[in-house]
């Protein structure tokens, strides 16, 4: 129970719902699926296995060394100080290379840890990077999340402190039955009646004292998730002045937090001092089935001392071997989460990946003047021929939708919201495949695109531009260094956001923080034009913006529009009538179908939706 | 500024625990120290060849009533120490929250609901920490090493010997509190460098699309790699010293033991000490490690409560800049006009005005509509009116009571005010709506959720009022939260209600019905509605517009239409995007 675990706990609970049932470790298939990765690093843990051996060495034989002192030294009266002082060069030197040895196992077994724990998490990351829109909309971004960075951490753990556990605490065991047996097989058997004894003990107060913890815990999760709406909220409450009623629902949650901890403590304390008893019933054993030994000359004293010992020694690594159980349980859970993710496939897929080539999409390897040239020869036809389109069966987005977009031409889309407009777009894109029909650039169908260049090819310039963290250079031209610095300015004079960069203090190098905050949304939009110049789309998709800007910056951005819109196939959603008026044709999307469409003059002389909509507007204007 | 005194209150109240369970510890370590001494007088009586058999039963009894004695003794000090620990968590969380409700807006505006909870979690439990399991370690230790050198003498060992075996042990609490702040540093790297992983993932999910529709996953990936190669390196790198740390600590113990045998066994055999006080010797020097260790520990851990105890103090001195008056009296507002005078207000000494020279007032009865683009200063200026700032003196009335003098429970139980947000609690729909008054019937929850429009929707749910929300329980649209609110805001009855654009979410046909009910339920009463749309104002008996904290226009729909302006200019827009989404909708 680490302090700032408790909120970030709290935090990652809140994120990914986790408050959901807990699921049931399954613990063969978790570490079946970690077997690959553990087998690649084999002699490590060999390696591991033998530093271990020899450092819990020296603390395992001091008894035993012990024993040999009082037996043969001191005891037998010879009074054979130069035997003593060898026993002490040993023991010395057992402890000098324990010490260096367990520095080398620890850090080993760390090394391969990190090793296995960042390369799953790099996998599961691009893994997730490779699905499908539709995969993004089904989970909430807050579960990837914690997959990535808390799932991979219960792994972590696992390395850090359960495999260390098991490695240095179970062979401590091992070889602490080993030696009782070796100094005497009659004591050591009625040693081992204790064994089972203790496990049961230690087995069942651990999952007692785990229902305590996980209700403290839950207790603590509300209290916070309290206290932290509250604080949200506060100003409500003064206003509404109830903050006498609120002191009291806080008062009933940390009363019952507090409760749960004393529960938590008397688990704890009596768990503690039970162990501490028992151990202390089978010290008092040995030395009465010892001291009986001894008196019948069966047993040497030292012998008697050294057993002694080793019983005290026996129950600290049960003790910690049975509290790794909650962290080995975390681990296994989140490892089964995390190759849950890992089975995924995506929806849609490349024709090679999905017709079972392995070979890679060739785009990323490709130079970027063959891209170019690849660019070049695009002409920007589009067709959409007779599509249907939903995303969950039964209810249609877009229904047997015919359009015809020549090389170069500007088209508007006007509709109501839920007519299909971005769907249309998102299918273009293929974000999501059709169900029925096909859509065909340049002749070629969307799916037989390799997706890559696909997206390259159309540009899509969102209402909300979204931004990394980085440099303002490194968002033009999206962190790829084969694009150079002079060709991404190039690109923000061409759309008039240079002066507003230059203006910053550290120009293009300046450091934008999460989402872009710092620039102002027209801002923001005016460097997310420049970076579709840059990467040269044959069609360009616009999602108008509808924000609240400043005039001046909109006109900048109005600017823009029409700069990048210029020899290319431009594809415009419009939520303004005035915005599309010069388009080369007007498409009136309604319930998933085109009802209209010709230019500005052809719609209002054919009297339909689009006049009635422009009369509209006019009329209220002129009020 | 009252300076606060947390811990010293704390320990005044509870002392005599403490002093009771520092006795405990002690009890429990003068009988464990007879451990070693019981075994070396084992020892020496086998030596001496005294050893019988009921003897060898009398040991072994006796052993185990000093291990049950040790035990208990030592679980009662630890228990009472932990409970007054808890106990003080408790306490100062309960006056923590109390202090919370008390602070203004201003005092929210300057402190994020982030470190907010971090006072309240982890400084918290940084001092609770320290004041029990810290004081159990080393009351524990130090009552250990006190017993076992005062066993060691009485037993009759040799002062040099027992020097030469307990000082390398003491080098012990010296390494931990040395390597500790390092070791806490690098952990506190490992922390931050999974902390920026995560953003960056975050960032990731959240600009898929843009990802994706640049094809830039591979370079994504690069970025989403360096940062784990980060973790990885920082990992390693407190590993190393982690690492170091815990072999040392043994390794000191053996030293430890060495010197008692090397030292202690040629006294043995020289005679000067028997056999079981040699035996004695090497199981104080094992008993003492582990509690060595834990003080260590615990150095480390008082250092950083000190710092935390420094912020809660901190804290708890602060005090609220709204004050109510010592003479503030309760005022009726039924029947009170509001008067705004020559009001100029700005947040904070060298800001800019958010307000100037705003003169308006508002008759008992009249509806004020107010517009203006964001950051006009429309909020704030209700901000002054709910007194969640203080507006300069004189500048604010209601009837002929400056708002600085009203009593501050009248005031806000006089006012019913819809926040934009739409913000809801985590309970049940009905606690939400009935937030003023709990006890609030049922038929009256209904009543204001059908005037606020959202009855149909909350009557739809599985437990329609009893429905929980947020949480693990229901999240509500945009528009259905601000309707809740809204119905939060009508159930209160006030004699004044403001709606602070509360109606932005809601689609304009709803927003026509709720405009129209509000007309309807609070005609003869007070009103004041703020809003981004002429739509939902264009009725009232009054409109002001505000721009960049200044009334630029007043006078009712028809005259400012007339003038022309920014008023003019709003409604041109607005009306072609109203007729625009109809029109397109009726299709």
């Amino acid at each position: 129970m680490r302090p700032p675990q408790a909120i970030h706990n709290w935090q990652m609970d809140q994120k990914a719902d986790l408050n959901l049932p807990e699921q049931k470790p399954q613990y063969v298939s978790a570490f079946r699926a970690l077997s690959g990765y553990c087998r690649e690093h084999l002699l490590g843990f060999i390696g591991v296995l033998v530093c271990t051996v020899v450092a819990i060495l020296s603390e395992l034989l001091q008894p035993y060394l012990m024993k040999i002192a009082i037996d043969d030294n001191l005891l037998a009266g010879r009074n054979d100080y130069g035997g003593l002082l060898v026993i002490c060069a040993i023991y010395l030197g057992l402890s000098l290379s324990s010490f260096a040895f367990a520095y080398v196992q620890n850090n080993l077994l760390q090394h391969i840890g990190q090793n296995i724990v960042s390369s799953i998490r790099k996998r599961l990351f691009g893994h997730i990077l490779k699905q499908s829109m539709s995969y993004f909309d089904r989970m909430s971004s807050g579960s990837l999340i914690t997959h990535v960075s808390s799932d991979t951490e219960a792994l972590n753990q696992l390395f850090n402190q359960v495999l260390l556990s098991l490695f240095r605490d179970g062979l401590t065991l091992l070889f602490i039955l080993v030696m009782l047996f070796q100094l005497d097989t009659t004591l050591a058997l009625y040693c081992l009646i204790l064994l089972p004894v203790i496990s049961l003990i230690a087995i069942a107060f651990r999952s007692f004292m785990r229902t305590t913890y996980q209700l403290a815990r839950t207790r603590l999760s509300r209290m916070v998730a309290f206290v932290a709406e509250n604080l949200s909220g506060m100003s409500l409450i003064q206003v509404f002045h109830q903050q006498k009623e609120q002191e009291r629902q806080f008062d009933e949650r940390n009363g019952l937090y507090f409760k749960a901890n004393l529960r938590e403590i008397r688990t704890n304390v009596v768990f503690g001092r039970t162990f501490d008893i028992l151990s202390n019933l089978s010290i008092a054993c040995v030395t009465w089935l010892g001291g009986m030994a001894v008196l019948g000359k069966n047993l040497e004293f030292g012998v008697l001392y050294a057993f002694i010992t080793y019983i005290r020694q026996f129950f600290q690594p049960i003790n910690t071997i049975t509290q790794q159980w909650n962290t080995l349980q975390s681990a296994t859970v989140a490892i089964s989460r995390i190759w849950t993710v890992l089975d995924s496939k995506p929806d849609v897929e490349d024709k090679e990946a999905a017709e079972g080539d392995a070979a890679k999409p060739e785009f990323g390897t490709e130079s970027r003047r063959e891209r170019e040239l690849e660019f070049a020869r695009a002409r920007g036809q589009i067709d959409f021929r007779n599509i249907s389109f939903s995303y969950e069966e039964g209810l249609p987005i877009l229904r047997n939708l015919n359009l015809h977009i020549a090389p170069g031409e500007q088209i508007g889309v006007v509709g109501s919201t839920g007519a299909g407009k971005s769907s249309l777009i998102s299918l273009l894109c293929r974000f999501y495949d059709v169900n029925e029909g096909s859509i065909r650039i340049d002749g070629t169908d969307v799916r037989d695109i390799p997706q890559a260049k696909l997206h390259r090819m159309v540009g899509l310039v969102q209402q909300e531009p979204y931004l990394y963290s980085g440099s303002i250079i490194d968002n033009i031209r999206m962190f790829d260094e084969t694009i150079s610095r002079e060709e991404a300015i190039a690109a923000c004079e061409f759309v008039g956001a240079d002066a507003m960069i230059r203006k910053l203090e550290r120009g293009y190098d300046t450091l934008l923080s999460e989402r872009g905050s710092g620039l102002s949304a027209g801002e923001r939009q005016l460097v997310s034009f420049a970076r579709i110049i840059v990467f040269k789309p044959q069609v360009l998709i616009l999602d108008e913006a509808s924000a609240n800007l400043d005039s001046h910056t909109e006109q900048l951005i109005q600017r823009a529009l029409h700069i990048v819109s210029q020899n290319r196939t431009t594809i415009v959603i419009a939520h303004r009538l005035s915005t599309i008026r010069q388009a080369d044709r007007i498409i009136v999307m309604s319930a998933g179908q085109i009802v209209e469409q010709g230019t500005h003059e052809q719609l209002l002389r054919q009297g339909g939706h689009y006049r009635k909509l422009y009369e509209y507007s006019q009329r209220h204007v002129a009020v | 500024m009252k300076s606060q005194r947390l811990l010293a209150d704390f320990f005044r109240k509870t002392w005599p625990i403490y002093v009771l369970s520092l006795s405990l510890h002690l009890t429990s370590n003068l009988i464990n120290v007879y451990f070693p001494r019981v075994l070396g007088q084992f020892t020496d009586k086998l030596q001496a060849g005294e050893l019988t058999r009921p003897l060898v039963v009398d040991y072994s009894l006796l052993l185990l009533a000093i291990g049950i004695g040790t035990v208990l003794f030592n679980g009662g000090a630890m228990y009472l120490v932990m409970y007054v620990g808890r106990k003080f968590e408790f306490v100062v969380r309960g006056r923590l929250f109390r202090h919370f409700t008390q602070m203004s807006e201003r005092f929210y505006a300057g402190n994020g609901v982030g470190k907010l909870l971090s006072y309240f979690m982890n400084d918290v439990t940084a001092v609770r920490e320290s004041i029990s399991m810290g004081f159990n370690s080393t009351a524990n230790a130090t009552m250990l090493l006190l017993a076992a050198v005062a066993m060691m003498i009485v037993g009759g060992i040799p002062y040099y010997l027992i020097a030469a075996s307990v000082l390398p042990l003491l080098l012990i609490p010296a390494i931990v509190v040395y390597l500790g702040p390092a070791i806490r540093n690098r952990s506190l790297e490992v922390q931050e460098a999974l902390g920026t992983m995560t953003e960056t993932a975050e960032e990731q999910f959240g600009g898929v699309r843009v990802t994706k529709k640049f094809a830039a996953e591979e370079v994504m990936e690069q970025r989403f790699g360096r940062t784990v190669d980060r973790i990885r390196a920082k990992q390693l790198r407190l590993v190393r010293v982690s690492s170091c740390f815990q072999a040392l600590v043994p390794f000191l113990g053996t030293i430890a033991l060495i010197a008692a045998l090397a030292f202690g066994g040629y006294l043995t055999i020289a005679g000067t000490i028997t056999l079981g006080s040699f035996v004695a010797l090497t199981l104080y020097v094992r008993m003492l490690m582990n509690p060595l260790q834990q003080i260590g520990n615990v150095i480390n851990t008082i250092q950083r409560a000190r710092a935390s105890l420094e912020r809660l103090n901190e804290l708890l001195s602060q005090r609220s800049d709204i004050v109510e008056a010592d003479d503030a009296q309760a005022v009726e507002l039924t029947n009170a006009a509001i008067r705004i005078d020559n009001l100029t207000f700005a947040y904070g000494p060298s800001s800019h005005p958010a307000l100037r020279n705003i003169h308006l007032t508002v008759r008992p009865g009249q509806t004020l509509g107010i517009i203006g683009r964001t950051g006009s200063g429309k909020t704030t200026l209700m901000k002054l009116l709910l007194r969640t700032y203080d507006p300069p003196p004189g500048t604010i009335r209601y009837g002929d009571a400056d708002v600085r003098a009203i009593a501050l429970e009248s005031l806000r139980g006089g006012i019913a005010y819809v926040p934009q947000d739409g913000f809801l609690f985590s309970t049940t729909i009905r606690d939400n709506i009935a937030f003023y008054r709990r006890e609030e019937p049922l038929d009256s929850v209904e009543a204001a959720a059908r005037s606020a429009q959202i009855y149909d929707n909350i009557a739809e749910l599985p437990d329609r009022f009893e429905t929980r929300l947020g949480e693990r329980g229901l999240t509500l649209s945009g528009g259905q939260r601000q309707r809740t609110s809204l119905a939060r805001g009508i159930i209160k009855n006030a004699p004044i209600l403001i709606l602070d654009d509360s109606v932005s979410a809601v689609d304009a046909v709803t927003e026509q019905h709720i405009i129209e009910e509000i007309r309807r339920e609070r005609k003869g009463r007070t009103t004041i509605i703020i809003a981004h749309r002429i739509s939902a104002i264009r009725h009232a008996d009054m409109i002001v517009v505000l721009d960049g904290g200044v009334i630029t226009q007043r006078g009712t729909h028809a005259e400012l239409l007339k003038q022309g302006g920014l008023y003019a200019e709003l409604y041109a827009i607005q009306e072609e995007g109203n007729s625009h989404a109809s029109a397109a909708g009726h299709s």
